[in-house]
């Protein structure tokens, strides 16, 4: 298999460009929550990608300068709009005007990317990004630019965070810094954005600034956290990709909600002082059991009303234990089952063992004529034919199956649960604590 | 004297009408377009559904298709869920002439050898790969536009049956001239017989088949879904037993993953064009062929 050198060597770069991004786009998510202009990047990154888009249609690559000044241009015009929005906010909220700038910006690119040949792809890359294919020249232009915005931002952060604590002060001069303020975040999305696409840059932005705020209050340590859960999320997201071969992207921005859950826990079942951590953990005890009590019973009444429909539960239990639906088959069922089972697999490597005879045909031996390739694309056919019917007698055994398990399963099922219910509200201070506190309280 | 000198003329300008007015055609993609003016000659007048360039499997119907489709006599697509958009085009349409088996519909795929056969179009569907009961790309063996040709000559003359014969002389001009162009970009791709190469998507199967090529991976085995790292970290790996000789790249196809692969296993980065007009020059269906084989003889002549 695949060693260890491959995966590092695949995966330095995007790793290095995930930290880089997070460098800046944790600290300018710190400021879009205290704002409470979560779709402000959104907004900024559709704006700069219609520029991109329009560059691009007017025979300009996205790598040209004519390409850039595009680029930037609609940037800035975003820039614009949405510092001007802060005056609107006071009648309408302001994430009611970045919403509709948004939607106004992709519907544009929409009607733009129509007359280009490659539109479609053009659309589907903005989205998803392609962080796995960074290189090494991408790089260091990304931390030439990154390190500029830092350093703005550095420098700038008493006004910019005066801006976005004390909410609307009125003048020219806030107007000022909030442009050069969404200047930079449109210049950060935008680099960001053609690199790993819009949804990852989402997570990027938030997720991290979000986690920060759980743990502090104050900017400096909400952003150290920041950094550091991004980078142990990238990290872990890339390892995900690679170990279980998913797409990057999306593996990605999994990785940085699973992050946002365990910070989500820890802060609710660890965090604060001995006693508040006791009753947490006492309330999250009743609510999983609650769940897991609920999910039984409803799996069990499912059951029991539409045996032969899909049951989530009962399938994972029969593929988790192996079992499959053979308790509730006679002796000739299961016999069918296994027969079944195994044509198929049979079958299958017959279909692949013909389209590997056909692929060494192309290029080694005797060329095979057309009717040659007709007769083997007609025996896969019907490998596949007969496939399709395994399967069927698969489905119709299980189907018979579910049907007996009906009532042996889920009645035991149903009234287990209820009992366990039962057994666990009448005794005191198990999922009723107030029932103690009253009996106190009336003592 | 006058009524049967009236008749004449009527009768003339009833066979005179179907060379006279031309034929509308509308094909889904453009290789279909040029091979129905291969075959219609002057006497038809063809459209294509998907614009030059534009990728059919993500193509999407606007409302003027839809009136393209209303003024045309018939229609040919590739078939196998391949252009699956038409079905939906033609429902709307609600023309029963362009049903399934109606007369003026035309499925190129009927008859081709079929490679890398799934199965029924419906469940191939389902697994949400855009590749329905086979793999589409079957144009790019200049073998099949014999086939393909005959059911489009079928077509005209089911809809059309006074051009029959043209036509069909038409054709055997096409298809001679093809067959010794064919011959001489096999003999151009001769050196290299059995050279390895990476597909970015897999539409090369049949051009393989013709040209004797190795195609040892794809880089992108579900159409759409970026590959993961793990299975470009397994193509890498392989190319190193295999050594191929080139990466193919289609033109609409994200380049970063493509020169990745390349830059990683050596191979030149070679641009080839799917489909008629999806790169300069390729203004035709024998134009297509040369470009793909003048491109592929150039970076396997390179890479040795």
């Amino acid at each position: 298999m695949i060693g260890t050198g491959e995966m590092v060597v695949l995966l330095a770069l995007p790793f290095a460009a995930c930290v880089v991004f997070i460098g800046v786009h944790a600290y300018l998510g710190i400021h879009v929550l205290r704002r409470q202009i979560i779709f402000a990047d959104l907004a900024l990154a559709q704006l700069s990608a219609l520029g991109a888009t329009v560059a691009f249609a007017l025979g300009h690559p996205p790598t040209s300068l004519a390409g850039f000044a595009y680029t930037f241009g609609f940037t800035a015009l975003g820039a614009v709009l949405l510092a001007m929005s802060r005056s609107l906010a006071r009648r309408v909220g302001q994430e009611a005007f970045i919403g509709i700038l948004y939607v106004v910006a992709t519907a544009l690119t929409v009607i733009v990317v129509d007359r280009l040949p490659q539109g479609a792809e053009h659309v589907k890359a903005m989205l998803v990004g392609s962080i796995l294919t960074v290189e090494a020249a991408d790089l260091e232009k990304f931390a030439v630019l990154y390190g500029a915005l830092g350093g703005f931002l550095w420098l700038a952060r008493r006004p910019i965070v005066a801006l976005s604590e004390t909410g609307a002060p009125a003048g020219g001069r806030a107007m000022v810094w909030d442009f050069l303020f969404y200047l930079s975040f449109g210049l950060a999305v935008t680099s960001s954005v053609a690199a790993a696409g819009v949804l990852l840059v989402f997570c990027f932005l938030i997720i991290p600034a979000v986690i920060g705020s759980l743990f502090a209050g104050r900017i400096a340590p909400q952003l150290a956290i920041g950094w550091v859960v991004g980078a142990v999320a990238s990290a872990l997201g890339l390892l995900g990709a690679f170990e279980l071969d998913l797409p990057t992207g999306a593996a990605l921005v999994v990785a940085f909600a699973l992050a946002l859950v365990f910070a989500g826990l820890v802060k609710y079942l660890a965090w604060g002082d001995a006693a508040e951590r006791r009753a947490h953990r006492r309330r999250a005890a009743r609510a999983v059991a609650g769940c897991a009590a609920a999910l039984l019973l409803a799996s069990s009444l499912w059951l029991m009303a539409a045996p032969e429909a899909d049951q989530p539960l009962l399938d994972a239990l029969e593929a988790v234990t192996g079992i499959g639906p053979m308790p509730f088959l006679s002796d000739g069922e299961r016999t069918a089952f296994v027969d079944a089972v195994r044509d198929e697999q049979r079958y299958r490597a017959e279909v692949e063992r013909l389209n590997r005879l056909e692929q060494a045909s192309r290029y080694q031996g005797p060329a095979l004529g057309a009717d040659e390739v007709r007769r083997l694309a007609s025996y896969m056919q019907s490998f596949n034919e007969m496939q399709r019917g395994e399967r069927f007698v698969q489905a119709t055994l299980r189907a018979r199956a579910r049907l007996r398990a009906r009532w042996y399963v889920g009645v035991p099922l149903a009234i287990l649960v209820l009992a366990a219910g039962a057994l666990l509200l009448g005794v005191p201070g198990i999922l009723l604590p107030r029932a103690r506190t009253r009996l106190y309280s009336s003592g | 004297m006058r009524r049967a000198a009236a008749l004449a003329g009527a009768l003339w300008l009833v066979a005179a009408w179907p060379a006279a007015a031309e034929l509308r055609v509308l094909a889904s993609t453009t290789d279909l377009k040029s091979l129905v003016e291969a075959v219609g000659g002057g006497d038809v007048m063809v459209d294509s559904l998907v614009p030059a360039g534009a990728d059919a499997e993500a193509f999407e119907p606007k409302l003027s298709d839809l009136a393209r489709l209303r003024a045309a006599t018939l229609i040919v697509r590739v078939g196998l869920g391949y252009d699956a958009w038409v079905d939906r085009l033609i429902r709307q349409a609600g023309d029963t002439r362009f049903f399934r088996g109606g007369a003026a519909d035309v499925d190129a795929s009927v008859g081709i050898p079929l490679l890398e056969v799934v199965g029924r179009g419906l469940e191939a569907q389902q697994s949400g790969h855009a590749h329905g009961a086979a793999n589409p790309h079957y144009w790019l063996d200049p073998a099949n536009a014999d086939t393909i040709t005959a059911m489009i000559a079928a077509g005209i003359g089911r809809v059309a049956p006074a051009l029959a014969a043209r036509v069909a002389a038409n054709r055997l001009r096409f298809l001679t001239a093809l067959a010794a162009r064919t011959r001489d970009w096999q003999t151009r791709l001769a050196p290299y017989e059995g050279a390895a190469v990476i597909a970015y998507h897999s539409s090369w199967p049949y051009f393989a088949r013709r040209f004797r090529l190795n195609i040892v991976g794809v880089i992108e085995p579900k159409p759409g879904i970026a590959p993961s790292p793990a299975h470009l970290a397994r193509l890498v790996a392989a190319a190193r037993d295999v050594r191929p000789r080139a990466v193919l790249h289609e033109p609409f196809e994200p380049v970063e993953t493509a020169r990745l692969v390349a830059t990683r296993t050596g191979a030149p980065l070679v641009v080839l064009a799917p489909s008629v007009g999806s790169v300069s020059g390729t203004g035709d269906y024998i134009a297509l062929l040369e470009h793909n084989v003048a491109a592929l003889a150039r970076a396997l002549a390179s890479a040795e």
